[in-house]
């Protein structure tokens, strides 16, 4: 970091002229834009840049004048529909900056409603509601409307989701089925990661830094206007990860790096339409502790235009384009001292064509109803290793879905919400999940709603097409031909508002039933090849406490409890391989206590402490735990001049390392203590 | 903690943005209801309310806001220290439109929408500007609407809805707002 600080220098000193406030003002509106930037001037703004204008400020203004600004609407009501009768939290912007968080993967812990567990230094296992496992696979996970999961096993290559984040607007996450409008895997939970509009990210951003664990890190950013109705922002990211360790002590020498990058464009281009194009790219190496490294790359380009017909109806039509590639070692298949396979590499080259059509309208004074159709075509190449592979190697796929929604206002207080999805399906044809909400809204304020739905988890590639070994005369384990869905239904009861006048809560309380999920049966006579059925079924159910305290105007608390019961079992005379232990991996408490401080001069202290339960691991051939741990971290900022921010960040502070996921013995990883150092320069 | 290195790559990265950094302004956006909470004082100047509307010849000009606040701090920062007409501007905040006893301007939070009919009822004859965010039902009796269009405020005026509230509404409002309801035949 001293070896930056003569640059930084240099770089102020060239700067022309004085910096000042502008606010953000159409260049069409010129003459008055004018006007109004005298008007700051004069009123002796020496507010520097990257601050909102001060109220004094505004009040200068005409009427026009004030119709032009640009306004955030950082607080602006979520949409009605999202903000649905759900267990929904949202982790704001601040909520990121203020944790630290390098890696969307680690903003998530910032969700009382899911379960985080990072693996190795790259790998992380995160779910809702439980089935936790190395292969979790109930989540929809969504950046921008584009769903980046994989469709090898339903599950998040978590290690390749990121963004500059700085310019992510929110986290939406909502654990329970997500009702009709989410596509499809919406079975225990949906994340839906929004960033910024062009329009919010003007200017100039960097950081850079380094630590023990993150050695090094940067990202810059660099938003304008194109034309008077078109903004844009291109960003890059780069970091460089170190090993994380054994239980032993050894390196685990899972070091990894990545880069990315992209670029976003929104435009106006009249009152009623709105018109956004972004597109994302990553390239990363990653060791793996088993030996070898893993290749991962990939991009993505999005185009969104919603049109407004009215105050009463509204349209949106999305489509993207994804391709991602990872190549990756496996292992040789080893039976005893048995070598069936040897060492290899994975190959997967996915590309997705998506397209989304949403229409919203009123109907009388009662009725918003919502209905959409969406069509998602995959084309997965796979090279297969020896030791683990699928079959067909190449293979592609259609999925079809439409929904309906109608929430209907009852009366001041009560309002319901019905509707359906139905999916298409290649591997099972046509799932039907429907859902009823019903909301009270019985002081202002304070919100009492209650749900049921019913979600299906339709099968993956690993479900139906895996071939464990690949090349071998002998395959000990191979997917179900007759593999099917995995349904839930879905019971909740959940209450938010405010409290008292500096508290607010949420409690959501749940009641799952599960049919059809994944067993692993055996072939009569030769016992192997194993391969999945769908002989489990049981229930789950639990509690999601959350609340946020002002107690003071520069200091707030946020708690956080989580618990979670899960009973599985074999359908009576049935069997499992594994007897019913191999689909969770869950902690039954949680418990998160952040505090966020503003001290004076610009400082910020923030610290969140967070205990997970002992964890029920059974992915081996006995069951194991990983015990209960109580992880601290903390942040401590300090903007020297409005614009640059020094800023120091530790993670997992309480233990120089701790086991979060994995089968006991010499091979799990340990994540260790994180510190590292950062400075950010908004312009 | 090993020491903090910066790759020649980044420094590259940091160098290029300070250049561009040079020759650009950038633009901080002010947040919705701070822009909003100034339209609340705006309105309070070119909105003529009759001398009955006060009970009081010294007494304070009254914008309150029924249900959810959306504005926080800023509604108050930006009325504070303010006057109307020798009027001190004042916040009040109510939970049920039978809380509200003087009220000049009165600001519906969303979380309303559900019983608006019922609010505008209780406000009949009286002369309070009611003002409201955008609402898909439409803009069913409420004064002022401060509608978001593409993160920018428009106005949408019922003049009509103004008129039975025995409120006038200056031409500095009504120019550039959008004019809608009875009053627009």
């Amino acid at each position: 970091m001293i070896a930056i600080q003569p640059l930084w220098a240099s770089a102020v000193s060239a700067r022309p002229g004085r910096r000042r406030i502008v606010l953000g003002i159409r260049m069409a509106a010129l003459p008055t834009t004018l006007a109004a930037v005298c008007l700051l001037a004069m009123a002796g703004v020496s507010r520097p840049v990257a601050a909102e204008p001060s109220s004094d400020e505004l009040k200068q203004l005409s009427v026009e004048e004030l119709m032009d600004i640009q306004v955030t609407s950082v607080a602006r009501h979520p949409e009605r529909l999202l903000q649905a009768p759900s267990a929904i939290q949202v982790i704001t912007q601040e909520d990121i900056r203020r944790s630290g968080a390098t890696s969307i993967a680690e903003a998530l812990r910032l969700a009382n409603n899911l379960e985080v567990a990072q693996k190795n230094a790259h790998d992380w296992a995160i779910s809702a509601r439980g089935f936790n496992t190395a292969l979790a696979n109930k989540l929809l996970v969504m950046i921008d409307g584009r769903t980046v999961y994989t469709p090898l096993y339903s599950g998040v290559f978590w290690d390749v989701q990121d963004y500059l984040l700085e310019d992510i607007d929110r986290i939406e996450v909502i654990s329970g089925p997500g009702g009709t409008l989410w596509g499809a895997n919406a079975v225990n939970g949906v994340i839906n990661i929004i960033t910024k509009s062009a329009a919010d990210t003007k200017g100039v951003y960097a950081e850079a830094g380094g630590g023990n664990q993150l050695e090094e890190f940067g990202g810059a950013r660099y938003g304008g206007t194109l034309t008077s109705d078109v903004d844009f922002r291109v960003y890059g990211k780069y970091f460089d990860r170190g090993a994380e360790e054994f239980a032993n002590g050894a390196s685990a020498a899972d070091s990894w790096h990545q880069a990315r990058g992209g670029f976003r464009i929104d435009s106006q281009s009249s009152p009623r339409d709105n018109l956004s194009l972004h597109g994302d790219f990553y390239d990363g190496h990653e060791n793996v502790d088993t030996g070898g490294a893993a290749q991962t790359s990939g991009g993505n380009v999005v185009g969104h235009w919603t049109h407004l017909f009215s105050d009463r109806s509204d349209l949106s039509l999305q489509s993207y384009y994804d391709r991602t590639h990872l190549s990756d070692p496996i292992p040789a298949f080893l039976l005893g001292a048995l070598s069936l396979a040897p060492a290899g590499t994975l190959q997967d080259d996915l590309t997705t064509f998506d397209t989304d059509f949403q229409h919203r309208f009123t109907l009388g004074q009662r009725h918003h109803i919502v209905w959409g159709l969406g069509y998602r075509f995959t084309h997965d190449v796979v090279r297969n290793a020896p030791a683990l592979g699928f079959f067909p190697t190449t293979l592609d796929q259609n999925l079809f879905s439409a929904f309906l929604q109608d929430e209907i206002l009852l009366s001041n207080q009560w309002s319901v919400i019905v509707g359906s999805k139905v999916e298409h399906n290649d591997y099972t044809g046509f799932e039907v999940e429907p859902n009823v909400r019903l909301e009270w809204n019985f002081t202002a304020g304070q919100t009492l709603w209650s749900a049921i739905s019913r979600a299906a988890r339709t099968p993956s590639r690993i479900d139906r097409d895996l071939s464990e070994p690949a090349s071998s005369a002998l395959i000990i384990l191979e997917g179900g031909r007759d593999f099917g869905p995995e349904y839930v239904t879905a019971y909740e009861l959940g209450y938010r508002g405010e409290i008292a006048s500096r508290i607010t809560g949420s409690i959501s309380t749940f009641y799952n039933v599960y049919d059809d999920v994944r067993s692993t049966g055996f072939t009569p006579g030769t016992i192997v090849p194993l391969y999945f059925q769908n002989n489990l079924e049981g229930h789950t159910y639990g509690v999601e406490l959350s609340g946020n305290y002002q107690v003071l105007e520069n200091w707030s608390l946020h708690a956080g409890y989580d618990l979670l019961e899960e009973t599985l079992h074999v359908k009576p005379g049935q069997f499992d391989l594994n007897n019913a232990l191999n689909e969770t991996a869950d902690p039954k408490h949680q418990v998160s206590i952040r505090s966020a401080l503003n001290l004076p001069r610009e400082v910020e202290l923030d610290a969140t402490l967070r205990w997970v339960d002992d964890l029920h691991i059974n992915n081996g051939a006995t069951s194991a735990t990983v015990p209960s741990y109580f992880e601290l971290g903390a942040r401590l900022a300090w903007r020297i001049v409005t614009g640059l921010e020094l800023s120091v960040a530790g993670q997992n502070l309480l233990h120089a390392e701790h086991p979060e996921y994995g089968f006991p013995g010499p091979n799990r990883i340990e994540i260790g203590r994180s510190v590292y150092g950062k400075i950010a320069w908004r312009y | 903690m090993a020491l903090l290195r910066i790759p020649a790559g980044l420094l590259w990265l940091l160098l290029a943005a300070a250049l561009v950094a040079g020759t650009t302004r950038a633009a901080t956006a002010p947040s919705e209801y701070q822009v909003k909470a100034v339209f609340l004082f705006n309105f309070a100047q070119f909105v003529d309310w009759p001398a009955e509307a006060f009970p009081r010849p010294d007494a304070p000009f009254v914008i309150g806001v029924l249900g959810d606040d959306p504005f926080g701090h800023q509604l108050d920062e930006v009325v504070r220290g303010e006057t109307v007409n020798k009027r001190p501007l004042v916040v009040e905040r109510y939970h049920s439109v039978a809380e509200i006893r003087d009220c000049n301007i009165l600001f519906i939070g969303s979380t309303e929408s559900g019983r608006l009919d019922q609010i505008l009822t209780a406000l009949k004859g009286r002369s309070i500007l009611t003002v409201g965010d955008a609402d898909p039902a439409g803009q069913r009796g409420i004064m002022i609407r401060l509608v978001n269009q593409n993160n920018r405020i428009r106005l949408r005026i019922d003049v009509a809805a103004a008129k039975a509230g025995n409120l006038t509404i200056s031409s500095k409002l009504l120019r550039p707002a959008e004019i809608v309801g009875a009053g627009q035949g």
